[in-house]
């Protein structure tokens, strides 16, 4: 009986304090949320974190970790923790840019094409199937070999211009599910514009797909930026976890001793990464209440 | 018969449209590969003698766009990518050809091997809910596929192969191992490939658990499902035949979709490892504006995912009938 | 069921690791007699074509397979050595010469090697330019041969110092062999036949295996039976074969050498010896920067020990405003020159006051009200240029300049640099086996060109005729007194005029072990260059080179 009327009420998940209750409930949500947290206040303040400049040279080079530098210094002698919380300003930026952009592409793109039907939704799935075959981690090497210094500008754009395919196709055909559901029935009956069908009726169903959208851009965002950074096609005077693992790299910090300052930088851009997947991972459950952990062991 | 006919015109059109970027790209960048010849062979050439080898390599070459453009096409469909500038004098088909086993057998075979594992767990996590698989690796993949990959690879080598000395450290195969069809190259070739393809295997399979797992669930709280328990079939029977063949369905195009980005995901896989395939390749095409082989290997991903998709597609026409007469 | 099944397919698995494991460890290494391995990243896969006239692939060819008129040694000031040829000498005020075509030396191949094969050389350089990569035809009227044994060169002017390139740096080869091939520029030369002390015995893209000629003309060398040359594409596979042993001749930018390599060994030796210099190269068309002044503060103001120290681990000596490289060549540098500009930030600041400029909120500004600030173009992929630039605009800042670094792609950076569009750019000439080379490079402006066009060398732009007569003179002498009085002249312009300010000095990148190899260049005995990259400097190495023991 119970599980009836619980089904019942997740038909229409309302936005809000439900949905803040719904992450606070479950632990990997949790756990996703206070590490995004913990970045976005490293972003926001690192002055008041970060004991020292992050670009002044002026300690003892490869020093090991201690109480006055936390992961030792760099082949440069600058202090690797204070890298570490000014850098996550970038990654976070670029995370936060291309999910915003990729999403409202996606939205846009995929949501229209579905309700608007016909020749326009060829067209539009046409140039999604498309863009989603280019590959885009040679796509932005290219771009960015070309670039004076491939910078922040130049991924953001690349990366959410090319990234929200794959969330369109997947709003497309949820829109595409939903186009003959009474609720959407009765607007159209009511005589609504188009505009506000798809924005007040059809948007908030979808909450779910969008934030998983907004979320695997972002961690694909970070980690190819990582990426780029690492294989030397970034900015290397720029201060960000990728240029701090480029600048290990071509010192052979691994092994010639200062081993935090190779690792450090992939831990952070690890746990961003994982927060952001953790989040992901709970939003199916909040949403999908058959992925929840069953609370007892017994089945019907 | 229209789904074909609408998968094949997607194909196409595609195919066109990823030709002509392909053509349109390296000449609308700023950058004049003279100037990157005179880069590549800075101290080995006086400067006086760089104007000749630049007709030499035919890179100063004043066609017009539209007849560059048709030239380019034709000589694609003949075969004829042109000679690279970086492994000059030889043709581009064949550095290619040379590279592109050892992509194929390290990031081909993992990312096969990714999926069959991965696919494996997720169904089996998800009929065990509650279980070992189901509580705790999920989340322990969310989180190493979160890993930066080439973070991962340095650390794997400097731990595994340089401190504790099981593995070898970079290559394809060992300096004094003679190339062939021999038992000592085929296992030296092995044994240097075992650390990039577990590095490749952790990042990796974390995707394929996670969407799995979630298809098995939806797929278990359907109706026929039940039907076949309540009929009484062997459990595996039931996750097999029922569950496990529609839950994988959706994973098919993902499948197809990422063997063909194996190249694009191999760039950085063969730059940490010293690996000679084809992803590296595209590093130094790119680092030394060799138009002809950049291009050549753009053309090949884009071909690999294509046909990979049409593969995928036609699976999944032949294993759902659903798909095949709506829409 | 399945269970076993499944466990089954995990032992089946397991059996063939082991089996695999089993079988690499032994079969894999096969080499009989004495070897040496190179590591050398030439961040390329090999593609088994040696033409020597190719610029991608002359390095793994000239000097080992190939070989030259006259061998060059750029440590010694030009030392020469005769080498196919037997002997040399200048005439007719130094426009003609007349090399001696030694005797007894054989192609590879078993054919006797002859003038007629130093003739065909050269004629087919001039047939095809694009072979001509030292543009030795640039001053040569003719080739011709005079005799059995004796080939004449005759030069459009007098112009000595390209005896380096004719004889020392132009690789002879085969007439029986290259009369046939129809296009010698795209000629892949899978096979090369040379008079050099090795043979080409195997190729793949991973490695190229030399063997000993048994015919070599020296007679009983070289003594190393066999070179591997393996290719890396990334710097840390290199280095790692370099520490782990692999590798005993090393030509690496290794980070932290000591603690990487040679704490790893007592037989681990490096040595880093500078032949031209990195610079700081100044646009002198910019109007700020035409300001004597702003230059000479620059100078003063660049603390090259720290940036040497910082950027390149101290591997690369501090430069000084002659660019006169020392140790090599210390014998070149005037001592009235010596140590002028060294560090003195305070000297800086009072040179920009007394010419009239004015200090506001930290940067400098001149008479104008302009600010001195200024962008610098460096090459983003050379991290440890990267690093150095880092270290002089903390410097430069401190004395109230303003630097910007732009670190570009290779050939964006390249493109600026030629066409002269840039303030100030980080860079290095090619040098050469003395310091004129060098000073040529810089200061001559024929080889410069007017901002847009490019310009091969001299990228700053500098002109003086008074100078350009002394590099003429310079060309036309094979007097070691009248070479020495014009490289001071020259050094004094570059100490009044600071055209270019030289950073640090660039080095050969040079590892070696002596566990079971013996006969290594060192700075007491330093025969030929010694980095591996170097031709034909490596064959001359290769042939002092013996088993220990």
């Amino acid at each position: 009986m119970s599980a009836v009327t619980a089904t019942i009420r997740q038909v229409r998940p309302r936005p809000g304090f439900g949905a803040l209750r719904a992450v606070l409930g479950n632990r990997k949500a949790l756990v996703g949320s206070v590490l995004l947290a913990l970045f976005v206040v490293l972003a926001a303040v690192p002055g008041w974190i970060a004991p020292y400049d992050p670009t002044a040279e002026i300690f003892q080079p490869a020093l090991g970790p201690s109480s006055q530098h936390y992961f030792g210094t760099t082949a440069y002698g600058q202090d690797v923790y204070s890298q570490l919380v000014w850098g996550t300003r970038q990654s976070l930026l670029i995370a936060f840019a291309v999910g915003g952009l990729a999403t409202v592409l996606a939205v846009l793109i995929g949501v229209s094409a579905a309700y608007l039907g016909g020749l326009s939704d060829g067209v539009l799935s046409l140039v999604t199937d498309v863009i989603l075959v280019i590959p885009i981690f040679p796509l932005v090497i290219v771009l960015a070999a070309y670039e004076k210094n491939a910078g922040f500008t130049t991924l953001v754009v690349v990366l959410g211009a090319f990234g929200w395919s794959y969330g369109a196709r997947q709003l497309r055909s949820q829109t595409l599910s939903m186009r003959n559901r009474d609720f959407l029935q009765a607007a159209r009956v009511r005589g609504e514009r188009k505009l506000y069908v798809i924005v007040y009726e059809i948007l908030p169903t979808m909450t779910s797909l969008i934030v998983a959208t907004f979320l695997g851009a972002a961690l694909y965002a970070v980690l190819t930026a990582a990426g780029l950074q690492f294989v030397g096609l970034g900015d290397p005077n720029s201060l960000s976890w990728g240029t701090m693992l480029y600048w290990a790299e071509n010192n052979e910090a691994l092994g010639a001793g200062m081993v935090w300052w190779a690792i450090m930088p992939g831990v952070c851009v690890a746990l961003l990464g994982a927060a952001f997947a953790l989040l992901n991972y709970a939003f199916d459950e909040v949403s999908n209440p058959a992925l929840r952990k069953p609370r007892k062991v017994t089945r019907g | 018969m229209r789904f074909v006919v609408r998968r094949l015109v997607f194909f196409v059109i595609t195919l066109w449209a990823a030709v002509t970027a392909n053509f349109l790209i390296p000449r609308l960048m700023p950058g004049d590969p003279a100037l990157a010849m005179m880069a590549r062979y800075r101290g080995r050439v006086n400067p006086q003698a760089l104007h000749s080898l630049e007709i030499a390599f035919g890179v100063n070459n004043h066609q017009g766009l539209v007849a560059a453009y048709f030239a380019y096409l034709g000589n694609i469909l003949r075969g004829h990518f042109g000679v690279s500038l970086t492994f000059f004098p030889e043709q581009v088909s064949h550095e290619v050809f040379q590279a592109l086993p050892w992509t194929i057998a390290l990031v081909g075979v993992t990312t096969v091997l990714a999926f069959v594992f991965g696919t494996l767990i997720g169904l089996l996590g998800a009929w065990r809910r509650g279980g070992m698989l189901d509580s705790a690796l999920p989340p322990i993949f969310v989180i190493t596929s979160a890993f930066p990959y080439f973070w991962l690879a340095l650390i794997s080598i400097w731990l595994f192969a340089i401190k504790l000395d099981w593995f070898p450290a970079s290559g394809g195969y060992d300096v004094t191992t003679k190339e062939g069809w021999t038992w000592a190259f085929a296992s030296d070739a092995v044994r240097h490939s075992i650390l990039p393809a577990l590095t490749i295997l952790l990042t990796s399979i974390g995707a394929w658990i996670l969407t799995m797992r979630n298809n098995t669930i939806s797929v278990l709280s359907e109706d026929y499902v039940r039907m076949a328990r309540a009929k009484g079939l062997s459990p595996w029977r039931v996750m097999w035949t029922y569950a496990g063949r529609n839950a994988i369905l959706p994973n098919l195009t993902g499948f197809a979709m990422s063997l063909g980005f194996v190249v694009s995901g191999a760039i950085l896989v063969e730059f940490v490892y010293n690996y000679p395939g084809v992803g590296w390749m595209f590093l130094q095409s790119v680092e030394n504006q060799d138009y002809a082989l950049m291009q050549a290997l753009f053309l090949m991903i884009i071909i690999c995912v294509l046909t990979a998709i049409l593969i995928a597609d036609a699976a999944t026409a032949i294993l759902d009938p659903r798909t095949r007469d709506s829409r | 069921m399945r269970r076993t099944r499944i466990s089954l397919l995990l032992l089946a698995v397991v059996v063939l690791a082991a089996a695999t494991w089993a079988g690499a460890s032994t079969g894999a290494k096969a080499a009989s007699g004495s070897s040496v391995t190179i590591s050398n990243e030439s961040g390329t896969t090999w593609t088994c074509g040696f033409n020597p006239y190719n610029p991608s692939v002359s390095y793994l060819a000239f000097g080992t397979v190939y070989e030259e008129l006259v061998f060059v040694n750029a440590l010694q000031s030009a030392k020469a050595t005769p080498w196919l040829a037997s002997a040399y000498a200048w005439s007719n005020g130094n426009k003609t010469l007349t090399f001696t075509i030694r005797n007894g030396v054989k192609w590879s191949d078993g054919q006797p090697f002859t003038a007629a094969d130093v003739l065909f050389s050269f004629q087919l350089l001039k047939k095809h330019p694009a072979l001509d990569i030292n543009a030795d035809w640039s001053v040569l009227k003719s080739v011709a041969q005079k005799g059995s044994n004796k080939v004449v060169f005759t030069f459009k002017t007098s112009a000595v110092p390209y005896f380096y390139y004719i004889a020392g740096q132009t690789p002879i080869v085969a007439k029986h062999v290259w009369s046939s091939i129809a296009n010698p520029v795209t000629y892949n030369d899978a096979h090369p036949v040379g008079t050099g002390p090795y043979t080409m015995s195997s190729c793949s893209p991973q490695v190229i295996d030399y063997q000993r000629n048994a015919g070599y003309w020296q007679k009983g060398l070289p003594k190393i039976d066999t070179l591997y040359y393996p290719s890396f594409t990334s710097n840390d596979p290199a280095n790692q074969e370099l520490a782990d042993d692999q590798a005993q001749w090393g030509s690496q930018f290794i980070p932290n050498i000591k603690g990487y390599y040679l704490s790893k060994s007592p037989d681990h030796h490096m040595w880093f010896p500078p032949v031209a210099n990195v610079s700081m190269f100044i646009n002198l068309k910019d109007p700020q920067l035409s300001a004597l002044p702003v230059r000479q503060a620059m100078a003063y103001a660049i603390d090259r020990a720290r940036v040497s120290q910082i950027g390149e681990y101290g591997y690369e000596p501090p430069s000084n405003q002659t660019s006169i490289v020392s140790p090599t060549y210390k014998s070149w540098i005037p001592k009235s020159l010596a140590g002028t500009y060294s560090y003195n930030p305070a000297k800086a600041k009072q040179i920009l006051t007394s010419a009239g400029y004015t200090m506001s909120g930290g940067v400098f500004h001149d008479p104008s009200g302009k600010a001195l600030s200024f962008t610098i173009v460096n090459i983003g992929g050379y991290s440890d240029w990267v690093a150095s630039v880092q270290v002089i605009a903390q410097e430069l800042k401190s004395i109230g300049i303003k630097l910007t670094p732009e670190n570009l792609s290779s050939t964006t950076y390249d493109a600026d640099l030629y066409n002269g569009k840039y303030q100030l750019a980080y860079g290095a000439e090619t040098g050469g086996p003395a310091p004129y080379y060098e000073l040529r490079q810089m200061l001559y402006s024929k080889n410069s060109a007017p901002i847009g066009k490019p310009a091969s060398s001299n990228w700053e732009r500098y002109s003086n005729a008074q100078v350009d007569a002394w590099i003429d003179q310079y060309g036309a002498t094979t007097s070691s007194a009248v070479q020495h009085s014009i490289v001071a002249k020259l050094a004094g312009i570059m100490t009044s005029q600071v055209p270019v300010i030289p950073i640090t000095e660039q080095v050969d990148w040079y590892q070696y072990s002596t566990k079971t190899i013996t006969g290594w260049a060192t700075p007491q005995n330093p025969f030929a260059q010694p980095a591996a990259y170097n031709t034909p400097d490596i064959g001359v190495m290769l042939l002092h080179l013996r088993p220990k023991g």
